[in-house]
């Protein structure tokens, strides 16, 4: 009992009572600069935020960028485990460059993105090379929100990549074996042997992708500011503006409360969505 | 067992609590804080070494030599960081908590939503010779409501920096403080610049419109020279100022800049730094980088340009960093005392000589040779002092700052329709200040 004690009175005190001022925050007009007026103003602000023309945009873009980032970041970290598993020689130095965006702060990542992106930077003149024009990338509102996308998910990939690695590893070499003596093709062997073995982890992966892009807000913040035009405005980033910059905490927690259920109904969704069989039929 | 969780519990709270609560320190336990003296703390934005932070130290030093026996500053570095954070978190966090210190630095446009918020209070009554030695721009920008809320040690404009060599080529003379080029005449300048400037893999002027507080810093002159404004007078609202037909006029001139192809539609670093480009919009900080990085680049300063209907109003930005007393303050007279010998003269001229801004007295520009003999300095102090105007005052100031570079964006880079984008934009603003306006009733 007593060796939770202090970690008790430390989540209580950075974690549990802000999350239930949080909630109650939301249901007033709580400003920053004058704190002593707050009134209770019940359902106001959950009914303002979604006409919030802002709040609706930001929604959109962060539906967005996941969208982009689920399949791009989980399918390279895939493909990446696949082809460092097979590789011979410098396994670990590729398992290492392959990690080391992982470990480099967001912000210095993104800093280190916007040079690639410039419009005279390494990317464009190598575009040039190949005779294509120079791209705006997270100059231009059309292209921002893909191009801090990819850039996100070489950052995040090695992370996954690790985590499929070992799921790869763990397989059972004698199913392959198997399928050998079978004549399978390498094909029909990734698809019955090595997805289905995996699958637990892919449902994690997944979700862990998901709600990590949902709280996206760095990249935009030191590349874009939220523009061109508001194509990278996000959720967090919402929140984020609306509380510390126009001081309206309030407002603020209502976003925050609304974006918290949105997760969790979303993680069960795709929990549902991607339960295994077995279970489905063990909870009948 | 019971009882060792509960020890652990308490002994964790009072470790986290502690570390929340600051009082006043006794005498003697800061060096030079003696017996007798009374206290002022003092929060800055800055970081204690730079430039800008030693400069800082120096003035509160010589503050308590020249106080000595009667009062005591002290100063703490909160840096902030570009989009404002940092220190304007822990002001925030310190209202909350009621921890503020005496005196604060408070940025020129947040001077109105500190006053508004009871923040910060109007300053113990200064003479009208006090008032007097510092700049006008000084004054306009502490002044909330006819009362005197803060000073600023330095001041900045924004400069219209030309290339010297560039403009001789092509043959263009720059006109006098007195009569600026009127935007139909800029544009026949730059349309003139544009092959030779493509000869150049160039564009006829360095323009961009960063995110942050930077944008309506640089461009707000476009507004306020054509007979517009962002705000009406009081603040309260911005229907009929943001989205006036002069404003409109403003935004679909930055859209020509970007359509015509007189500015790079991305930002392209160092365009004018490295000879490509013949104008720049900057802040007064671009003087003394040029001089300090870019040798090779003769540059000019030529008067921002106006409206075609400017008829010698001010128009020019200014404003900077200043210092305000809080309403948590015990000794309004001491705050005020120690903001008047940090935004004096000597403080000033200390900030030039280390950090290069422009001051905020005019005697510190009669003493600072740069301000007689260098053109380039002497026109950026001509145009302040002429034609320096404030910030917008209201209350939802950074939400206007947001939304005006939200705007250049939208109408003159991603070609909506300005109309539309100025009218959902005062709705935006309308917005945030219906807390102000229900206040009132």
């Amino acid at each position: 009992m007593a060796f939770f004690g202090p970690a008790l009175v430390l989540l209580t005190v950075f974690l549990f009572i802000p999350m239930i001022l949080t909630l109650i925050f939301s249901f007033t007009d709580y400003f920053a600069l004058s704190p002593s007026l707050t009134h209770f103003t019940g359902l106001g602000n959950y009914i303002s935020i979604f006409k919030d023309e802002m709040f609706l945009k930001a929604f959109i873009n962060t539906v967005k960028f996941v969208i982009i980032i689920v399949p791009l970041q989980g399918g390279g970290a895939l493909a990446l485990a696949l082809l460092i598993n097979r590789v011979t020689y410098c396994k670990k130095y590729f398992k290492v460059a392959f990690f080391v965006p992982v470990v480099m702060s967001l912000a210095v990542v993104s800093t280190l993105w916007m040079q690639i992106y410039s419009p005279e930077g390494i990317l464009n003149t190598l575009l040039g090379k190949i005779g294509i024009d120079p791209q705006p990338f997270i100059y231009g509102a059309d292209q921002a929100l893909p191009s801090i996308a990819i850039m996100s998910s070489w950052q995040g990939m090695g992370y996954q990549m690790i985590i499929f690695l070992g799921g790869l590893q763990a397989i059972n070499p004698g199913l392959y074996e198997a399928a050998e003596m079978d004549h399978a093709s390498a094909w029909k062997k990734f698809k019955d042997i090595t997805l289905p073995e995996l699958k637990p982890l892919c449902v994690f992966v997944f979700i862990t992708i998901t709600i990590g892009a949902f709280k996206m807000i760095v990249q935009p913040m030191v590349m874009t500011g939220g523009g061109p035009s508001h194509s990278t405005y996000t959720l967090v980033y919402d929140i984020y503006e609306t509380g510390t910059v126009n001081w309206e905490i309030g407002l603020a927690s209502t976003m925050a409360i609304v974006f918290i259920a949105f997760i969790v109904v979303l993680t069960v969704i795709q929990t549902i969505l991607t339960r295994d069989k077995e279970d489905k039929e063990e909870k009948k | 067992m019971k009882k060792a969780v509960f020890l652990a519990a308490v002994l964790s709270a009072a470790v986290t609590i502690s570390g929340c609560t600051e009082k006043a320190p006794e005498p003697g336990s800061i060096a030079g804080f003696d017996e007798g003296e009374k206290y002022i703390e003092m929060w800055t934005y800055t970081i204690e070494d730079t430039p800008e932070g030693e400069a800082c130290k120096e003035s509160v030093e010589s503050f308590n030599e020249a106080f000595d026996g009667k009062y005591f500053a002290h100063v703490q570095f909160i840096p902030r960081n570009d989009n404002g954070g940092g220190y304007a978190d822990k002001i925030n966090a310190s209202v909350i908590s009621g921890d503020l210190p005496d005196v604060i630095a408070v940025d020129g446009p947040n001077i109105s939503a500190y006053a508004a918020n009871g923040i910060i209070q109007p300053l113990a009554e200064l003479t009208d010779e006090e008032k007097g030695v510092y700049l006008e721009s000084i004054i306009d920008q502490g002044t909330v409501d006819g009362k005197l809320y803060a000073l600023g040690a330095m001041e900045s404009s924004v400069g219209l920096y030309y290339n010297k060599d560039i403009l001789a080529q092509a043959g263009i003379d720059i006109p006098d403080a007195a009569r600026p080029w009127t935007w139909t005449e800029f544009s026949e300048i730059l349309e003139k610049l544009k092959p030779i400037m493509e000869e150049k893999n160039g564009y006829p002027i360095d323009m961009t419109f960063p995110v942050g507080e930077t944008s309506i810093y640089l461009y707000a002159p476009f507004i306020w020279s054509n007979g517009g404004d962002l705000v009406s007078p009081d603040g309260l609202t911005a229907d009929g100022y943001f989205n006036s037909d002069s404003n409109l006029e403003a935004f679909e001139y930055f859209k020509m800049l970007a359509d015509k192809g007189y500015m790079s539609k991305t930002p392209i670093e160092q365009l004018f730094e490295s000879g490509r480009a013949a104008f720049k919009i900057d802040g007064a900080w671009e003087v003394n980088i040029i001089y300090e990085s870019y040798p090779d680049i003769n540059l000019g300063v030529a008067p921002y340009i106006v409206g075609d209907n400017w008829d010698g109003e001010k128009y020019a930005p200014s404003g900077s960093w200043a210092y305000a007393a809080t309403t948590n303050t015990n000794d309004l007279e001491a705050s005020t005392e120690l903001i008047k010998w940090i935004s004096g003269t000597d403080s000033s001229m200390l900030l030039f000589e280390k950090y290069k801004s422009l001051p905020s007295t005019y005697e510190a520009y009669e003493k600072i040779k740069e301000f007689s003999e260098d053109e380039n300095y002497k026109a950026l102090y001509v145009q302040l002092r002429d034609y320096g105007h404030p910030r917008p005052k209201t209350p939802v100031y950074p939400q206007v700052s947001t939304v005006f570079q939200q705007t250049i964006e939208d109408v003159a880079l991603s070609g909506m329709d300005a109309r539309e984008e100025l009218d959902k934009s005062v709705e935006r603003i309308n917005a945030k200040l219906s807390r102000y306006n229900r206040n009132n009733e």
